[in-house]
């Protein structure tokens, strides 16, 4: 019978309730679309690395630290006796990484060189452009950021000069086979990939590597002891800080909305209360108690939040729809970002279950910002509020 | 007759080639002329850039082949910036920040104030006779000098260099100039040595012209104004404590 009433008195209350309604509906369509960007932008960066650089898993080289420069000229181990077979079989793929200089155009850049196995296929890397078979130099593939900051292109010959396992300079002739659009830029920025052989001949280091990637995470279980297992929580941890600072960046926009919406609400509310005195009054001459009318109006305001959360799903379907499948196509510039997932339209999926949370916890802020105006009628005299005071 | 002119044609030969020292020992004499136990030096390194040249001045100090002191007294924005290099570390000391780095790893490789020199070169300990065995490849006259042309092969792996080619001045035993090798046998740098002037008892090289062959550019070129050898050096001067004095 509250609800009842309650849903004719908002009926009744004509364009006020209509505009508290968009003004909620607006926040809740803002706060979807934002929920289902950043959880599209991490699951698409993630599935990404996935099927780049991770595989089902990575052995790192103990002595190799991506975060400390002094270890990168060492970070190398040699390929565990007991991964061998897994690494013919083509189950993991030895990766190894050396510092370098390289040549374009008579220009000196730093480079981290990779070499990996031009046959491997447990990456989606376009390792088969590293087939040496028609060349007369040394293939190596490129990403599209290290064409634009090498300025060499497919084709160039260019020198790449390093220090072999004893310390003495060695070096190569490149040529690039591949310009690659690589959607992980830490596989594209100031790197230059070669074949595998290669790069262990030139460094003297037969059988080193310096990460393994897993084809599954059920190859962890073999021995090595120089290689440590990185984690997917570890691997993807950068990114998954980086999108929590990114949400409390914009908590503070969405935080403001919210506000602004529930105190429209708690303004329709309170006014309410100060207008239906007569109201209350006759309610409560006709026997209802006083927790019943606030209870009523409680569940006004709460009515509002339902018929906004309605809207903002019939209303912003269309733009839920749209981002779904035509995507969010972000300025080129943010792929040097050096993050993964920018390379392409991001097409959104939306999180059910947090968007049912903010749901709920939106109904429940409505609800108690009704009740805080309502807990008034407690203190009212039916006698004086019949006479509207 | 024709036998007895061959005879002498081949003794003549014979004569000049025992006439030369062996390849050993030009790399003893160099090494004698070129190290001293103590050094201390001014210098004016000219970096030339794609656009502009710069000149950075120094005081050095060092102290057999492992210890190396410098201080930068010029252009202003390097001023104060001083190197240490002690055995196999190599430190950098930024006034501007008032902070010591080791260099170390990947960044030996970055070049020095923008020159054809990379931190690398200041760590290799230099002793050609004993890191390299040569042989004399032929004669040359240098820059108006005649010269020996020696190759050089690393006798232990671990040296930056396996290969060096070098012309010898035949009177003076100093090295005139030199190619340096990657493995793979492509040329990597190359070094002019001039303005040869007597210092003591020893024959010194005050004008070198570093290129980096693989760069392009006019290289860097780096005077020695003045030099001393072994003179009395604080231990002190070779010490990290010293680079934030």
């Amino acid at each position: 019978m509250i609800l009842k009433l309650a849903l004719r008195n908002i009926i009744g209350n004509g364009w006020r309730s209509l505009i508290n309604v968009a003004v909620i509906a607006i926040v809740l369509i803002g706060l979807i679309w934002g929920e289902g960007m950043w959880y599209s932008w991490l699951t698409l960066a993630k599935n990404q690395q996935r099927e780049w650089e991770y595989g089902g898993g990575i052995l790192r080289a103990k002595s190799y630290d991506p975060f400390d420069a002094f270890t990168w000229e060492n970070g190398y181990a040699p390929v565990p006796a007991e991964a061998q077979s897994y690494v013919r079989g083509g189950r993991i793929v030895p990766i190894l990484y050396s510092p370098g200089m390289i040549y374009p155009q008579g220009r000196m850049m730093n480079a981290l060189v990779k070499g990996i196995p031009e046959n491997q296929k447990v990456l989606s890397f376009p390792s088969t452009a590293l087939n040496a078979a028609d060349s007369s130099y040394v293939p190596a593939i490129i990403g599209r950021e290290m064409a634009k900051t090498s300025r060499l292109q497919e084709g160039e010959v260019f020198t790449l000069r390093l220090k072999d396992s004893t310390g003495a300079f060695n070096s190569l002739d490149l040529q690039v086979s591949k310009v690659m659009d690589c959607p992980v830029p830490s596989l594209d920025i100031g790197t230059v990939w070669i074949d595998l052989a290669a790069l262990r001949k030139v460094k003297l280091l037969p059988d080193a590597a310096t990460v393994l990637v897993l084809k599954d995470a059920s190859l962890t279980a073999i021995k090595a002891p120089l290689f440590r297992y990185i984690d997917p929580r570890e691997f993807f941890a950068d990114l998954n800080q980086m999108v929590k600072t990114k949400v409390s960046g914009q908590s503070l926009p969405f935080g403001m909305l919210i506000l602004l919406a529930m105190l429209a609400v708690f303004d329709t509310q309170a006014l309410a209360i100060f207008k239906r005195r007569k109201e209350i009054g006759m309610l409560s001459a006709l026997g209802m108690t006083k927790g019943q009318i606030i209870r009523l109006f409680t569940s006004e305001g709460a009515l509002y939040m339902v018929a906004a959360s309605v809207c903002a799903v019939v209303l912003g379907f269309p733009l839920y729809w749209y981002f779904a499948v035509k995507g969010f196509a972000l300025p080129q510039g943010y792929q040097s970002f050096g993050v993964a997932g920018f390379n392409e339209p991001l097409k959104f999926h939306y999180p059910l279950l947090v968007i049912l949370g903010t749901l709920i916890f939106l109904f429940l802020l409505t609800v108690f910002v009704s009740w805080l105006p309502a807990r008034k009628i407690a203190r009212l005299r039916p006698t004086e509020a019949l006479r509207g005071k | 007759m024709k036998k007895a002119i061959i005879a002498i044609l081949a003794f003549c030969a014979f004569s000049l080639v025992s006439a030369a020292p062996s390849a050993e020992s030009i790399l003893s004499a160099i090494d004698k002329n070129m190290t001293s136990q103590t050094t201390k030096s001014t210098t004016r390194m000219v970096i030339h850039a794609k656009r502009s040249s710069r000149t950075v001045e120094s005081v050095n100090y060092s102290q057999g082949s492992d210890r190396f002191f410098t201080e930068y007294l010029a252009p202003p924005r390097d001023k104060g910036t001083k190197m240490l290099k002690a055995g196999d570390n190599l430190w950098i000391y930024d006034p501007g920040t008032d902070r010591t780095i080791q260099i170390s790893g990947n960044m030996l490789k970055q070049s020095v104030m923008g020159s054809d020199l990379s931190y690398e070169d200041f760590m290799e300990e230099d002793k050609l006779s004993q890191d390299y065995s040569a042989g004399v490849d032929g004669e040359i006259t240098y820059d108006g000098r005649a010269c020996w042309i020696l190759t050089l092969m690393a006798k232990k792996p671990g040296l930056a260099y396996a290969k060096r080619k070098i012309y010898v001045d035949k009177s003076r035993y100093v090295v005139l100039y030199e190619l340096l090798y990657a493995k793979s046998g492509k040329l990597l740098k190359s070094l002019k040595f001039s303005n040869v002037t007597k210092t003591g008892n020893r024959w010194y090289p005050r004008y070198i012209l570093f290129k980096d062959e693989l760069k392009d550019g006019k290289g860097t070129e780096y005077f020695v104004d003045s030099i001393q050898f072994d003179i009395p050096i604080p231990a002190a001067t070779f010490t990290k404590a010293r680079l934030k004095k």
